[in-house]
């Protein structure tokens, strides 16, 4: 029991970050299902999170209304971001989402009213363990759900082949302005749960490091099912830290290591749906 | 289904209005005039052919029809419907649906899964009820499935229902494909060579298919090389040859026709004629 407790104690920061990083991991999932890569989680989640900190800080609203809040702003954020994004080419438009994260710091930077500027903030709220835990799963619920719609079958669709879903009555566009709407809510979600387990926001807090970890959590935990962002998080968050405890003196040597095995055993991530029914299909034939 | 076969077999062209007219239809490339002024009708349930050689345009015809490409100048009419400028999923509402040259299946998806997917038109319930799982909305997925079934059936694919489609054969693959485009319950199917890469029994198998599908009413545009299969199984041929209509009428007609001849075998050897010959002969002797 005192083993358990003390595990606890030394890895549940490590945990809740891990469930922060997988809403920023859910975000890029919800618009990579559509066939779009976008670095744009993190603006949103400088969105939801400013937004969040000041209806804490400042109005001292309650979580249950800062939180739906600060998702509402990241949606927004995305809705008024697509409106140009959705005009450009896969690749600018992945450029674009990387130009939007510079601007977004800028921004912060010269508007110290709503941000703390340079200084940043001090959030005087902590997000309870229990709390994190429950929104992932609700979420989590949300997204199994989307998987099995026909919002999953039409952005499958779309991301496989968006001529070819056209032809089928699909509006590419529409199903990508959905998957925006939902990245923006979780990103702006992420956001502000970042901020809350932090307790301190700056202009760093929502910057290219975000960016790639939840990137590379998508690639790592397979891209191709919502579960894949989750344990992808799960994965690229704890990995550097069970490596310190097991093998300090080469901890960045072993990690990359880990990370290259996985990418190279299994190159479209840790859940793959298609090779599991391939894996199926080869079991039925043989036997 | 919405075709169930009809007892009229005899007379396949039941309406005389064109479900679908192109009327001056062009695009270019750049420079290139990849369909110059074409013009042709598809009658009411008929089974209709669009042959040509390699380049001919015969494809991109097809993707004037449908919206992927829009076209310079003419028009392009579906039930006296002006189509010009609506996107590819607007035309799809309207009622065409097609299957693609190099067959274009969702990779990751099962067999069964791609005809869902071909149902998206008439999934009869919203996204968001089918995102909270209502009964109404469950029992709606629940047709859709047995109606995707029902056409995997119809195209001889049942038993392939729950396979990887990339992982079947490719005249298997082009099955799926159609199945795929019937989903939607179409009033004019586009075939962009459906039979390529298909033995001839399977081909055959197609053909019979094709008929069947236009007794319950469909129409159907087929761009096709297998000449045994455009004589034996189509209505209406128009032929294509460098983005120009050469001719149309019945296949018999279209075959026999020397410019037809010319596009698909080269130009006949013709026998000197006499006075050349004449001439000839005087400058070997001179």
């Amino acid at each position: 029991m005192s083993m358990l407790l003390d595990w606890w104690a030394a890895y549940e920061s490590t945990l809740a970050f891990a469930i922060v990083n997988a809403f920023f991991a859910l975000s890029t999932y919800a618009v990579m299902a559509t066939g779009i890569l976008s670095f744009a989680t993190v603006a949103f989640a400088a969105v939801g999170g400013f937004l969040g900190v000041q209806l804490l800080a400042q109005l001292g609203l309650p979580l249950w209304i800062v939180l739906p809040g600060s998702a509402v702003g990241g949606c927004a954020a995305a809705l008024l971001v697509s409106v140009v994004f959705l005009r450009l080419e896969s690749h600018w438009l992945a450029l674009a989402s990387l130009a939007l994260i510079l601007i977004t710091r800028i921004l912060v930077l010269n508007a110290p009213a709503l941000t703390g500027g340079v200084n940043g903030l001090s959030v005087p709220v902590e997000a309870p363990f229990w709390l994190l835990l429950v929104l992932l799963a609700s979420v989590s619920v949300g997204f199994w759900r989307l998987s099995v719609s026909w919002y999953g079958i039409a952005a499958r669709a779309v991301r496989e082949d968006p001529a070819v879903a056209g032809s089928l009555g699909i509006a590419p566009k529409t199903i990508q302005l959905i998957g925006f709407a939902i990245s923006g809510a979780m990103g702006g979600l992420g956001g502000v749960l970042l901020a809350m387990t932090l307790q301190f926001v700056s202009p760093e807090t929502y910057y290219i490091p975000v960016a790639f970890t939840m990137i590379a959590a998508v690639v790592l935990g397979g891209s191709y099912h919502w579960t894949g962002a989750i344990i992808g998080a799960l994965v690229f968050t704890a990995l550097p830290q069970i490596m310190q405890a097991v093998v300090p003196q080469v901890q960045n040597v072993a990690n990359g290591l880990a990370l290259l095995l996985i990418m190279i055993m299994l190159p479209r991530g840790l859940i793959d749906p298609r090779a599991w029914r391939i894996r199926r299909a080869l079991r039925d034939a043989r036997r | 289904m919405a075709h169930s076969p009809r007892s009229a077999r005899c007379s396949p062209v039941s309406d005389t209005r064109p479900i679908l007219a192109l009327t001056g239809v062009a695009k270019s490339f750049g420079g290139v005039h990849a369909v110059s002024d074409i013009s042709f009708d598809i009658a009411h349930g008929s089974v209709a052919g669009l042959m040509g050689p390699n380049g001919a345009g015969k494809t991109t015809v097809i993707n004037l029809i449908t919206g992927l490409l829009q076209h310079d100048t003419g028009r392009i009419s579906l039930d006296g419907a002006d189509l010009s400028g609506s996107p590819p999923q607007e035309i799809a509402r309207l009622g065409i649906a097609r299957t693609y040259q190099n067959v274009r299946l969702f990779s990751g998806m099962t067999s069964l899964e791609q005809v869902v997917a071909g149902g998206f038109l008439r999934r009869s319930t919203s996204m968001l009820a089918s995102f909270f799982g209502t009964s109404s909305a469950r029992q709606a997925m629940k047709r859709t499935q047995d109606e995707a079934l029902a056409l995997l059936e119809r195209v001889g694919m049942a038993d392939r229902a729950n396979v990887l489609a990339e992982a079947l054969s490719y005249g298997e693959q082009r099955r799926i494909e159609i199945a795929r485009a019937l989903g939607s319950h179409p009033k004019l199917l586009l075939l962009d060579e459906p039979t390529a890469g298909m033995n001839a029994a399977e081909s055959q198998m197609i053909g019979r298919l094709l008929h069947e599908l236009r007794d319950g009413g469909l129409s159907i545009l087929m761009v096709e090389h297998n000449i045994r299969l455009v004589s034996d199984f189509c209505d209406h041929v128009a032929v294509m040859n460098f983005g120009r209509k050469l001719t149309e009428g019945t296949p018999a007609a279209c075959l026999a026709h020397p410019e037809v001849q010319e596009a698909y075998f080269g130009r006949k050897r013709t026998p000197p004629s006499e006075s050349e010959s004449h001439a000839q002969r005087a400058r070997a002797h001179g």
